[in-house]
């Protein structure tokens, strides 16, 4: 495990060499926010919608904004790159899996990349935010689960996808389709409570809403504590699910690799 | 059992064809045909532990096709391969840990990073003793002189110095066998001289094997006791370098220097070949049949040189005979 962990060290380390490029993500990441929780003043105002006020809608945006920037990859633009330059020959050359090598190195440079940007936005929350939309230390604790198998779920999917690279070569459609898909069914930019019901319920089918959906209704209580075992457990299930899946393509994946150029 | 066993290896890859022009690829969005190249057409060798062999061959032969497969990147179409025991590309992260592989255009470093962190890194990746690692850093540090830019993003190191530094880097964990697929490619006459020296003495002292394909044929010599020579996928040779001289050797070189400006007309009744000239010195090939003493008397006689060198043909000049004779066969 030690050797991952260092790769993420390592990856982090390395995206933090451009200040440029952090100081940009920073101010890309505000203006983001800002033109979110104005939208969002817009429509709640002091009010509420579906049992949701502006405050849990900043909380919502801001755990959005961190989860998203966590789980940020495109794995199927990294292996389309590298069996186009054939430097996939090289990754492959290191006694350990494949998978982990790049969910490490993008988990290391999206840890960096989340810090630089929502500084900024943890900063403009804490004076907007009322303290009564937090969670209690339980919520709290479901929170960090659901949050975890999020993460681990979106790289997975992310990994799952990024695999038929391998067939396809060019394909950043797969990315802009799985990003859509995680937008609309994942509740990312509008949230799932103010869906209509026949799109809610088509939400429960897919993995999408366990990323930061469900997260955040643990985050805001909105998941009581006994309902709170459905969540976790189909986002588990999704889990060994992809994994049993992937293991299986990356077989065929091997057999497919065409590495270009000598 | 050897250490390396190659047996009818062959690797075949579809490439799609794509009609001339807008319609033809309109047409193939529909149906495409795909022909089959063999890249590695039944290729078999043995290598026993502590060898050092050439892998060479024109471009496209199929030497970086191989070496993948020997490093367990690749999968064969069809044949196998088993290095110390263990078939690599069904057990890619077992063989990697007895492997080193250096690519010569790909760089197995960071590239924001420093050289230190990608040792770093590889410390925990194999994972390599802190004695160990300590000795061995210590032992390349010092063969390759990386101590001058330890400290420098790789970015803004020269391509000689990540050479050598990939090369340290591929040895850390000292491995059974090192692959080297053209490692001394771009750099300066220096580097390339450290190059082939290391790894003369890195097979030398830890006996570790090592499959070296290049073009440059002064790395063979410098490096190499064996070689293989394939074309199109196909083997043509496989032994020493002494017995590829006397297989494919055929006679001596011979220059011939003159005053500047006062070379002499060749006469193509001379039994000789004239391979280069210029106003003041010929390069001329002389056929086995002829010792050296009987070819030094004529050209002195019909000539009358300044100077006159005897030399062997190198080695890369016997392979562009070879190559060019092969493709000559093929048209």
């Amino acid at each position: 495990m030690k050797k991952y962990l260092i790769i993420i060290q390592k990856s982090l380390k390395s995206e933090s060499a451009y200040h440029s490029a952090a100081i940009t993500g920073m101010t890309s990441s505000l203006l983001t926010y800002l033109i979110q929780i104005f939208l969002w003043h817009a429509l709640l105002g002091a009010g509420t919608q579906n049992h949701t006020n502006f405050s849990e809608m900043l909380i919502y945006v801001l755990v959005n904004t961190v989860m998203i920037e966590l789980t940020k990859g495109n794995v199927a633009n990294m292996i389309e790159a590298s069996m186009i330059d054939g430097s996939i020959s090289v990754e492959l050359l290191r006694p350990i899996s494949y998978k982990l090598f790049t969910l490490a190195n993008l988990f290391g440079k999206n840890v960096y990349n989340a810090v630089i940007r929502a500084l900024p936005i943890i900063t403009i929350s804490f004076f907007l935010i009322q303290f009564n939309s937090l969670p209690d230390l339980t919520h709290l604790a479901l929170f960090i689960m659901s949050a975890s198998l999020g993460i681990m779920l979106m790289f997975e999917i992310t990994y799952f996808v990024g695999l038929f690279a391998f067939w396809i070569q060019r394909c950043w459609f797969l990315s802009w389709y799985l990003s859509g898909f995680l937008i609309f069914f994942g509740g990312t930019k509008i949230p799932i409570w103010f869906y209509p019901k026949s799109l809610a319920q088509l939400s429960y089918l897919l993995p999408f809403r366990y990323i930061t959906f469900e997260p955040i209704n643990f985050f805001l209580c909105k998941t009581t504590v006994e309902d709170a075992f459905w969540p976790l457990f189909i986002a588990i299930f999704w889990l060994a699910l992809l994994c049993i899946f992937d293991r299986f393509v990356w077989r065929f994946a091997l057999k497919k690799l065409c590495i270009n150029g000598g | 059992m050897s250490y390396i066993v190659v047996d009818h290896l062959c690797k075949e890859y579809r490439i799609a064809q794509t009609e001339k022009g807008f319609s033809g690829a309109i047409k193939s969005l529909f149906h495409r045909k795909y022909t089959v190249k063999k890249a590695v057409n039944n290729i078999s060798f043995v290598i026993e532990k502590g060898e050092s062999v050439g892998y060479i061959g024109p471009n496209g032969a199929g030497k970086s096709t191989t070496i993948k497969m020997l490093s367990g990147i690749l999968i064969p179409s069809s044949g196998t391969i088993t290095v110390g025991g263990i078939i690599p590309y069904n057990e890619r992260k077992e063989n990697a840990k007895h492997i080193g592989v250096v690519f010569g255009q790909r760089s197995q470093l960071y590239w924001d990073l420093p050289l230190s962190d990608t040792l770093d890194l590889y410390k925990y990746l194999y994972p390599i003793p802190y004695t160990s690692f300590k000795k061995n850093c210590d032992f390349y540090i010092e063969l390759f002189g990386l101590n001058e830019f330890m400290h420098q993003p790789v970015r803004q190191l020269s391509l000689g110095q990540k050479m050598k530094a990939n090369i340290a880097i591929a040895l850390l964990h000292e491995p059974d066998i090192l692959y080297l697929d053209e490692p001394t490619i771009g750099l300066d006459l220096t580097s390339k001289k450290i190059v082939r020296d290391s790894l003369k003495t890195i097979n030398k002292l830890k006996q570790t094997t090592i499959i070296l394909t290049t073009h440059d044929m002064d790395d063979i010599e410098a490096v190499c006791d064996r070689l293989i020579l394939i074309d199109q996928g196909e083997k043509l040779f496989d032994g020493s370098l002494r017995e590829f001289r006397t297989k494919y050797d055929d006679g001596l070189i011979f220059k011939l220097e003159f005053e500047k400006g006062a070379a002499p007309i060749w006469q193509n009744d001379c039994a000789f070949e004239i391979i280069d000239q210029n106003d003041h010195q010929w390069i001329i090939g002389v056929p086995p049949t002829h010792s050296s003493k009987e070819a030094m008397i004529e050209l002195i006689n019909r000539f009358d040189p300044i100077n006159l060198y005897v030399s062997e043909k190198s080695i890369e000049e016997i392979v562009r005979k070879i190559y060019s004779s092969v493709h000559l066969e093929d048209t």
